[in-house]
């Protein structure tokens, strides 16, 4: 496995080690990409900072909870538009941003003052909401602001309030992944063990690294619910502030995000004993398998095996519609960081698409390890790419497709390469049956709209031809597929709503059964089963 | 089984791993050897016929995902149903050694040795 120099980074020669391309009978133990290092001087990073990293990625998510940024205004910006982590609260979380408006003469004459004013201020607002988590910033942080006291003596004067404080300023890391690791240990250390959870079901999960992207939770919640098992909590997405703090008395972690969430499912298991067990929700096949372990774990595989049998009935000739016509296509996986392995194998061989790039903004050498694994030879892996490389590699490689962040994305439509918002979805969720269905026709749409055949013209010297311009998707998916495979009567496009994650709200579960054994009650395992 | 053969099994069943499965890479190295030890431990006893019970959370946790593995091996892998137990603990031996190196012992992941999660 070479290590790969850019031609645009030679002058940076440290990058080198910071890119492979995957080759023949080469194994990790050849090459391995660095990763989580300080972004070298002279490139230009794509990363966020730390801060970015504890709010806007794993505390914001966090639904009934007031989010205060303690700094300038502008280290709110990630909020509706941006972040799509929606919650079935009315997404009061994205709605409403807070900060202190730091400014100069804070920096100068302290500003905890002004922190003490806007807490009392935004619980005034909101008298609803009883709980805070407070951000420390770069400004904060420089001049010393002590949070945690201010915090506690609020609580003393407001007894009814509870107010988590988050030290991870910008700086405190080479990218958000340093702000991941602050706020996962923060949070265990402050709050899990503060509220002793109610128990309604024998089987209780804490479901970790879950951000409830465009309804992902939702849609994994709902196969939870229907196997019966209590999901105690959802680090972090559409999460509950006060059922996170009851995280000790779940049974089982099971980990989506091991690159932001593996560090509380780590000291949960070393502090509470709870064990930790990896999934992935995206893909028919890895989510069939993520359902079996944890119902394995249980000891209810039945209950797993009629949800896996009715979704993939309902959604793989779906699937399998957008496959004949992606056979072949070839994508970059450029998302920030776990998603890269989360979809390298399973979009291959579910979709048919060829995976020629995996590259990581903030993830570790770990999270290329599982990529670089999950990547047929001949991909390029790329550590913290520089928008140049980025550039670069499209040039070389050529991809139909990439699915990225919306920096990059905008960068890529330039030079007429579709892209996929692999943050914050295009039409999702992406996760569950449906889910994935939805990224196929997300990534169908991309690589066949019309739109990018247009754009290639250019209306200022180019003769635009006046006899043709009417094409239509089919007429540029379908013109060289086997009659057999176009005609199938058995497969078919996305048939969905464009709401899916709604009608799960309206859902009726059964309840769950607690028993003083520890064993189902048999009759409930029916009915959910049913 | 001649050693190529052994050789040659091996590398299907560790291609399977690289590609499905994310429990060899957790991000410390004593995990990893907890991980790998016990999975492929439990692999090995359930392709060979034997009847586990764990008992603690943790064992339900290796177990989950060991029988996953086996149940996915003996799908996808028809040879498994013509070798003896002797010659499958062989070739998982074999594949043991081989997942450590690659993500332990071989590994250049520079956090392995990290003593902090």
């Amino acid at each position: 496995m070479p290590y790969h120099l850019f031609k645009c980074s030679e002058s940076i020669p440290e990058r080198e080690k910071h890119a492979v391309i995957k080759g023949e009978g080469e194994d990790l133990s050849d090459a391995l990409p660095l990763g989580y290092l300080n972004t070298i001087p002279g490139t230009l990073s794509e990363r966020g900072c730390a801060y970015c990293g504890a709010k806007h990625v794993i505390g914001t998510p966090m639904k009934d909870v007031i989010h205060l940024s303690h700094g300038p205004v502008g280290c709110t910006y990630d909020t509706w538009q941006t972040k799509r982590y929606i919650s079935d609260n009315d997404n009061f979380q994205l709605k409403y941003t807070f900060a202190t408006d730091m400014k100069e003469q804070h920096v100068v004459f302290g500003a905890e003052e002004q922190l003490r004013k806007s807490i009392k201020e935004a619980f005034a607002a909101f008298p609803d909401i009883k709980r805070m988590t407070i951000y420390q910033t770069c400004a904060s942080a420089l001049i010393g602001d002590d949070i945690e006291a201010l915090a506690n003596e609020i609580m003393d004067e407001m007894p009814d309030v509870d107010i988590f404080v988050c030290n991870s300023p910008g700086f405190g890391g080479p990218s958000q992944s340093g702000g991941h690791h602050k706020i996962n240990i923060a949070w265990v250390n402050q709050k899990v063990g503060t509220v002793e959870p109610e128990i309604k079901s024998d089987y209780v999960i804490n479901y970790v690294g879950e951000y409830n992207i465009q309804g992902d939770q939702e849609v994994m919640n709902d196969f939870f619910r229907r196997m019966g098992i209590q999901v105690l909590s959802t680090f972090t997405g559409n999460g509950s502030y006060d059922d996170l703090r009851g995280m000790h008395k779940a049974q089982l972690n099971v980990l989506e995000c091991a690159r932001s969430a593996e560090y509380i499912c780590n000291e949960l298991r070393v502090r509470y004993g709870i064990p930790r067990l990896d999934i992935d929700g995206f893909g028919f096949e890895p989510l069939s398998a993520s359902l079996r372990k944890v119902a394995t774990f249980f000891g209810i595989e039945d209950r797993a095996e009629a949800i896996i049998s009715e979704e993939t009935a309902r959604w793989k000739p779906e699937l399998e519609w957008y496959k004949a016509r992606l056979q072949g296509k070839k994508v970059c996986l450029w998302p920030g960081g776990s998603k890269l392995w989360h979809w390298a194998n399973a979009i291959h061989e579910e979709m048919g698409v060829e995976v020629v790039s995996v590259y990581t903004k903030f993830g570790h050498q770990g999270d290329m390890e599982k990529g670089i694994s999950r990547c047929e030879v001949g991909a390029l892996a790329i550590d913290d790419p520089n928008e140049l490389e980025g550039m670069e590699a499209m040039e070389t490689l050529k991809p139909d497709c990439i699915f990225t962040g919306k920096r990059p994305g905008e960068v890529a439509k330039k030079v007429r390469v579709p892209y996929l918002n692999a943050h914050a979805y295009h039409n999702g969720p992406w996760k569950g049956y449906e889910g994935w269905v939805r990224f196929a026709r997300d990534i169908y749409d991309a690589v066949y709209s019309p739109i990018h055949e247009l754009s290639l013209l250019d209306i200022s010297k180019d003769e635009i031809p006046t006899d043709k311009g009417f094409v239509t998707r089919q007429m540029l998916s379908d013109v060289n597929l086997p009659a057999e495979v176009r005609d199938d009567p058995n497969l078919r496009e996305y048939t969905g709503a464009i709401d899916s994650v709604a009608r799960l709200r309206e859902r009726e579960y059964p309840e769950f059964v607690l028993t003083e054994t520890g064993e189902a009650d048999a009759d409930a395992s029916l009915k959910i089963g049913a | 089984m001649t050693e190529e053969k052994q050789s040659e099994y091996m590398e299907l069943l560790l291609d399977h791993i690289m590609k499905k499965c994310l429990w060899q890479f957790h991000s410390r190295a004593w995990d990893r050897e907890r991980q790998n030890e016990h999975i492929l431990g439990m692999t090995c006893d359930l392709l060979c016929g034997e009847e586990i019970v764990p008992s603690t959370p943790e064992d339900k946790c290796y177990y989950a995902d060991a029988l996953d593995l086996s149940r996915a091996y003996r799908n996808k892998f028809g040879w498994l149903d013509d070798l003896s137990a002797q010659e499958i603990r062989q070739v998982m031996q074999a594949l043991r050694e081989k997942l450590d190196y690659l993500t332990i012992t071989g590994s250049l992941n520079e956090e392995l040795t990290d003593t902090h999660y």
